[in-house]
């Protein structure tokens, strides 16, 4: 450490340059980390927000809630930790603001999902007329009374919920017989799904298919080649990370490998040498992270909500934490050279 | 029995035709107080006698014994242990660490050996006996050519060795500096105590030793 600390102090441009490019490392993959779940969240959070853990489909529905209808003998007999749920793609439109492509959702009132739901402001639908939505719409600058049409029938929107989207659509929520009308079948199916809370006791039905919350997540349009092409390159950037940190490490280490000799003539153990080899690998990796952390907050600070992003404490430690394991791979792949580096070379002129 | 001693070592490179026998049974006693000074042309086998001699290479046969320690034939991390303790090298190209200032220098010696080193009040006698006790703060390349070499020199000795081991230490030097490092090595021979072994092809230095080899073709003799 003693070793590392004094270079780094004697060297503060060489040592800020690699810093610098260690934040910009570290910056890029917290922003992408933080887009990624951003965007996954937005596909999921108000399938989240409901707290079930499993979900009845019609079984010719392809695990798609938008496909499913179920009927009144599909759905059964069920308990109070059941809900009944109607999904229709919709847009918004008022007269006053722009058209806003939504996804309906249908409640019945006694169920837990609509007794649960969060709100910003306003209040509970109340009436077949009324809706609940997202704070999307209300960033679009429709508010509390806003007069709405969705295929041609008019709601007023009589309050706002939070992280209420599906599929990065904001959720428009009403009444479940308001689906039946807006779907055409007011005398059809009842609901798109049954979705059940852990310890429901119902029973299955024929024509019906049990699936686990994260299959229907899973099977969201465009979610998983979504998560897949955002995890592959956080794990590209943290490998392409581990070659450029190793590289200027080497290159690093291998200008000292004569001064090194000169230690080894006095009679410093190379463990010694290792030692500051490591430390100032990690001393200069952390310096980095620190920076990109701070760069990372100040991007949280700034940035405007409609960006989707989200910015999770444990899952970035978790990210920078495997930064530094990288760095620290990086920084034993010069070890060997320091091992061997041979004393005497440094005698005879 | 002599502080440092080297005895019947031999030591040859390669094998087959590329076989090359550096040194020819090398027996060399240096005694705390002498300076020794070992000369010879380029290629005679100074350079190899020295690596032996420090610990850095171990002979392809005989043996060095430092204060009665048979160390030829030790692991490496007691070899190690061994230079840092009890030899002192002073290198040609004085190679001091450039982002440590010279107080630093010292420090590292303390990090890895904090016990048997040279009292503060010791070590600036030293750095006052070179003339460099205002320079602690400063770094290598803040330094010029003579007073790195007294800080090698203080950096060397700081360890309290009993065998200062030194390789061409005028090399490039003018005649008047010459002098001057001659006298400092006899000093610290004299006034610490140490057993001073030189290592040159540098003939100025004669008039400073006590005891001078000759090494020609891995022969050495002692001179009269």
């Amino acid at each position: 450490m003693f070793l590392a600390l004094k270079e780094i102090k004697k060297e503060k441009l060489r040592s800020g340059l690699i810093v610098a490019m260690i934040v910009l490392i570290g910056y890029l993959i917290f922003i992408l980390t933080s887009l990624a779940l951003g965007l996954a969240r937005q596909n999921t959070d108000a399938i989240n927000s409901w707290g079930i853990t499993r979900i009845t489909l019609n079984d010719n529905a392809n695990v798609d809630m938008r496909q499913s209808f179920l009927t009144k003998a599909q759905v059964g007999t069920l308990t109070a930790k059941d809900a009944l749920i109607g999904e229709t793609a919709t847009v918004v439109k008022s007269a006053k603001h722009k058209q806003v492509s939504a996804v309906f959702m249908g409640l019945r009132q006694q169920d837990f999902i609509a007794r649960k739901l969060g709100l910003e402001s306003g209040r509970r639908v109340a009436g077949k007329r009324e809706l609940v939505a997202d704070t999307a719409l209300k960033l679009a600058g429709y508010k509390l009374g806003s007069k709405v049409t969705l295929n041609d029938h008019t709601f007023t929107i009589v309050g706002f919920t939070n992280n209420a989207k599906i599929n990065v659509a904001p959720i428009v929520y009403g009444e479940l017989s308001t689906w039946q009308t807006l779907r055409g079948i007011d005398f059809g199916p009842i609901a798109s799904a049954v979705v059940s809370k852990p310890g429901s006791t119902r029973k299955a039905t024929a024509g019906t298919k049990t699936y686990a919350k994260q299959t229907l997540i899973d099977k969201l349009p465009g979610y998983t080649a979504q998560t897949t092409t955002f995890v592959m390159m956080i794990a590209f950037l943290m490998v392409i990370s581990l070659i450029i940190i190793a590289v200027f490490l080497y290159i690093l280490t291998m200008q000292k490998l004569p001064n090194y000799a000169v230690l080894r003539v006095q009679g410093i153990p190379s463990r010694v040498l290792v030692e500051a080899t490591v430390a100032q690998s990690v001393l200069l990796v952390l310096s980095g992270l620190v920076g990109a952390t701070a760069l990372t907050a100040l991007t949280a600070v700034m940035i405007p909500a409609s960006v989707p992003m989200a910015f999770d404490v444990p899952l970035l430690a978790a990210v920078g934490l495997g930064l530094l394991v990288m760095a620290l791979i990086g920084g034993l792949i010069p070890i060997r050279s320091v091992l061997k580096v041979d004393p005497v070379s440094v005698i005879g002129g | 029995m002599s502080s440092f001693a080297v005895q019947h070592v031999n030591q040859v490179f390669g094998t087959g035709t590329a076989r090359v026998q550096v040194l020819h049974d090398v027996n060399f006693e240096a005694e705390p107080g002498t300076l020794s000074l070992i000369m010879g042309p380029s290629g005679s086998g100074k350079s190899t006698f020295l690596t032996i001699a420090g610990g850095l290479l171990t002979p392809t046969s005989g043996t060095v014994t430092v204060n009665g320690v048979r160390y030829t034939d030790r692991a490496k991390k007691a070899k190690d242990a061994l230079r840092l303790s009890e030899i002192g090298f002073i290198l040609q190209a004085y190679h001091l660490l450039p982002y440590l200032t010279v107080a630093d220098q010292f420090k590292l010696v303390d990090k890895v050996k904090p016990k048997g080193n040279l009292t503060p009040a010791a070590l600036q006698n030293v750095l006052a006996t070179l003339g460099i006790q205002d320079l602690l703060h400063k770094y290598p390349a803040e330094l010029s050519g003579g007073q790195q070499q007294r800080v090698a020199i203080a950096r060397a000795l700081y360890p309290d060795p009993a065998i200062i081991l030194a390789d061409e230490p005028t090399a490039a030097l003018d005649g008047s500096r010459v002098k001057v490092v001659g006298a400092l090595l006899r000093d610290l021979a004299i006034r610490h105590h140490k057993a001073v072994v030189v290592v040159t092809h540098d003939s100025r230095l004669v008039d400073s030793a006590d005891v001078l080899y000759q090494m020609q073709d891995g022969v050495l003799t002692k001179q009269n």
